[in-house]
């Protein structure tokens, strides 16, 4: 890969930062070679001494940031304000105050990582393993307490005798000539198996590891403060209220949003009632999910009164597409939703208007699926 | 000194001319204002004693100079005193009347205000004389005994000034909406004040440097400078920014209520302007390793930073007292008199002596600074 021949470089060695200093600007622009310090800490003025441009990172760090506040600026959009609205305090889906923490983290992570990596792995191209400073002799005393000045190949051919007198002549204390490391041979194939064979053992590893780990301790839940909260469960009790129990109660005259507060009409009234939605395709999949939300632990995903509260409940629900319950008309039906009836508590604190009528739609198409006609199935006329 | 006089002759009109209540707010503003600067410096150069920095040596008489103000401000904070009765509602009985100030009266008292008060201008006064009266010393004796001292002294200082630092957000400034509590109010008043300490050290460094006192200073030192007040405008704005979110979050009226009324007419203008120009403008424009060593442009920002931090200071003061921005010629009054006095005073305080610590051991070390 490297034709270059001969030594890597010839290497100064000084006792103190200020004489490395003052050797640079004696032995800089006396050669064609590159000039490399090699120092245990960093040292005010050296970059400016040896000369180097101004670094790339800033440029980079600058626009992966912006690149990171968009990010966060875009997932927070599409998550909060589109994919998953969910109103928190009664603020806005979309706050601009609440997206500034996690824009400020990203922003950070953005650059610091841009920072961190770029320089270590795309500028100094770390890790360099085969690196020929790695086997110079002096490498010990430059992580020390001495301060190296490297005259460098990058890839021409270096006189050491010449560049020796230099570097003596500006003060070093020791010089050394260090050579390139010997061309990698082929890796043999007996440690390319080793190595596979490490990697496939250690795959297998993780990965019984993690199948026997879940298998062994399905619930082992790593961080719970979340989950354990001195907090009431949906359904616990309480002593803290009256009646021993946890949840409470909407206030009486509760109704849902979006449904004007109306007088209730009293059962002989509401017989009469029609229903006002259209039986089209779109009110009865409301119809559906609002029956199979609220009505369904009762009265069955079928409607037949075989929910899956029914078995610890003890009672039986009213049988919505046999016998009484089918004789109800639309408007009984809406009553006992608005109003409940023995056991049932009313629904008009979850149900909006709407969805009550899509509901009634929605046990109508449960009666009608019971025994269906041929024209009702997919291809039969209207 | 023409100004100084105009400006004499303004706040003693507005005294008699204006309402009561005007004439105060503009008082505690203003004396809040050079005393923040004052203390803000006080902290820098304590700041370099704690971590031994050896670049800011050449430098350090400057911020001391600067914080030569906190002495004469201590006085008048003394003077202000007499607004208790005009701007503070706890001291009537009206005010006290609501509950949860009521429940404050223990701490909000005028006796005991006062107290406080005092002491915090003891302890700044007392503190302002080890570091830098004994750094003045140093410059005739060469001791470097003293090195030692502030050193030991500067954490303790650091302590004392986070204490009243806070004590004077909560008293001068919170307790003029006395029901209205914010905990983190003393960092960010603090974050202010050394934000204006940086501000003002910046703007005397390079007219000294242009006035040929400071030789030795370079384009590195003012880097450093530089990089100061980029971090410090961030950590302003964050803390800011913190307190707002909060109570943005928690929507609990007797906290809201405070940015209620700043938040909205006009006076939202302002903290808009505070957002764009207290931190996103001086942010961006010092983001360039460039920028920071330039001086004319750091003087810029400096300037700006310092105006800035008077309108922060004003935007908190007078929504307590207006029902909308106020600026008039008693105002400007103020602004004649305190800046111009300001000013002067610190050239006086900087012409009696050296503009560098000549007496100090790290200077040489200093002036060698380089990137």
């Amino acid at each position: 890969m490297n034709p270059a021949q001969g030594p890597f470089s010839v290497l100064g060695v000084f006792d103190t930062p200020d004489a490395l200093l003052e050797a640079i600007g004696k032995v800089k622009g006396r050669t064609g070679h590159r000039l490399e310090a090699y120092t245990p800490y960093p040292v005010h003025g050296l970059d400016r001494a040896l000369g180097y441009r101004k670094s790339p990172i800033g440029g980079m760090v600058f626009v992966m940031g912006l690149v990171g506040a968009l990010s966060a600026l875009v997932l927070e959009l599409w998550t909060s304000g589109w994919d998953y609205p969910l109103v928190t305090a009664g603020k806005p889906v979309v706050s601009w105050e609440a997206f500034v923490p996690i824009l400020f983290e990203i922003t950070v992570l953005f650059a610091a990582l841009t920072a961190g990596l770029g320089m270590l792995l795309l500028l100094n191209r770390l890790p360099a393993l085969r690196h020929p400073m790695l086997r110079s002799r002096s490498m010990a005393l430059l992580t020390r307490d001495r301060f190296g000045l490297a005259v460098e190949s990058a890839g021409e051919p270096l006189d050491p005798e010449a560049l020796a007198l230099l570097l003596e002549d500006a003060g070093a204390a020791a010089i050394e000539v260090v050579e390139r490391p010997p061309a990698p041979g082929p890796a043999s194939p007996k440690l390319l198996a080793a190595a596979l064979g490490a990697i496939l053992l250690a795959c297998l590893a993780a990965a019984g590891t993690t199948y026997w780990g879940i298998k062994l301790f399905p619930r082992l839940i790593p961080m719970a403060h979340m989950l354990d909260q001195p907090r009431l469960d949906p359904q616990s009790g309480s002593s803290f209220f009256a009646d021993g129990s946890g949840m409470r109660p909407p206030v009486a005259g509760t109704v849902s949003q979006g449904a004007p507060p109306r007088p209730l009409p009293n059962a002989e009234a509401s017989e009469g009632l029609v229903n006002p939605l259209p039986g089209s395709a779109a009110v009865f999949r409301r119809g559906r999910a609002a029956y199979d939300t609220h009505c369904a632990v009762c009265h069955g995903l079928l409607g037949n009164g075989e929910g899956s509260l029914t078995d610890a409940y003890g009672a039986r629900p009213t049988h919505l597409t046999a016998g009484a319950g089918r004789e109800l008309s639309d408007g009984a039906i809406y009553h006992v939703i608005v109003s409940g009836k023995n056991a049932m508590p009313p629904y008009s604190s979850d149900l909006t208007e709407e969805e009550r009528w899509a509901a009634v739609h929605y046990v109508r198409v449960l009666e009608r699926a019971l025994d269906a006609l041929d024209t009702d199935f997919q291809g039969g006329a209207r | 000194m023409l100004a100084g006089a105009l400006g004499l002759a303004g706040v003693a009109a507005a005294f008699f001319l204006c309402e009561r209540e005007r004439f105060w707010i503009n008082w505690v503003l203003w004396f809040l204002f050079l005393l923040t600067t004052g203390l803000g410096s006080l902290f820098l150069v304590a700041l370099e004693h704690v971590v031994g920095a050896r670049w800011s040596v050449p430098l350090r008489r400057v911020p001391e100079t600067i914080a030569g103000l906190v002495p004469p401000m201590g006085a008048a904070a003394l003077v202000g005193l007499l607004s208790l009765g005009t701007l503070y509602p706890w001291t009537s009985a009206e005010g006290l009347r609501d509950p949860l100030v009521a429940a404050k009266a223990g701490w909000l008292n005028e006796p005991f205000f006062a107290l406080r008060a005092a002491a915090c201008v003891l302890l700044w006064t007392v503190s302002y004389v080890v570091l830098v009266g004994g750094s003045r010393r140093q410059d005739q004796t060469g001791d470097p005994r003293f090195n030692r001292r502030a050193r030991r002294f500067a954490p303790l200082f650091m302590v004392i000034l986070g204490l009243t630092v806070t004590v004077t957000a909560f008293d001068w400034i919170s307790s003029l909406e006395p029901v209205w509590y914010s905990d983190i109010f003393g960092v960010y008043v603090f974050a202010g004040a050394f934000l204006a300490g940086l501000a003002a050290t910046t703007l005397f460094t390079l007219h000294l440097r242009d006035a040929g006192r400071l030789d030795g200073v370079g384009p590195d030192h003012l880097h450093n400078l530089g990089g100061f007040l980029f971090a410090f405008t961030v950590f302003w704005a964050y803390i800011g920014f913190a307190q707002y979110l909060l109570m943005w979050y928690a929507n609990i009226p007797e906290e809201v209520f405070w940015y209620g009324e700043r938040l909205h007419g006009a006076w939202g203008g302002i903290l808009l302007a505070l957002a764009l120009l207290h931190f996103l403008v001086p942010f961006l424009i010092l983001i360039p390793r460039d920028a920071k060593s330039r001086p004319r442009l750091l003087f810029g920002v400096a300037l700006l930073m310092l105006a800035m931090h008077w309108l922060d200071l004003y935007w908190m003061l007078f929504p307590s007292v207006a029902g909308g921005p106020l600026f008039g010629w008693p105002e400007l009054s103020f602004a004649l008199l305190f800046l111009s006095g300001g000013i002067w005073w610190v050239r006086r305080l900087m012409d009696r002596g050296e503009a560098m610590p000549v007496g100090d051991p790290f200077l040489r070390e200093g002036l060698e600074f380089r990137l």
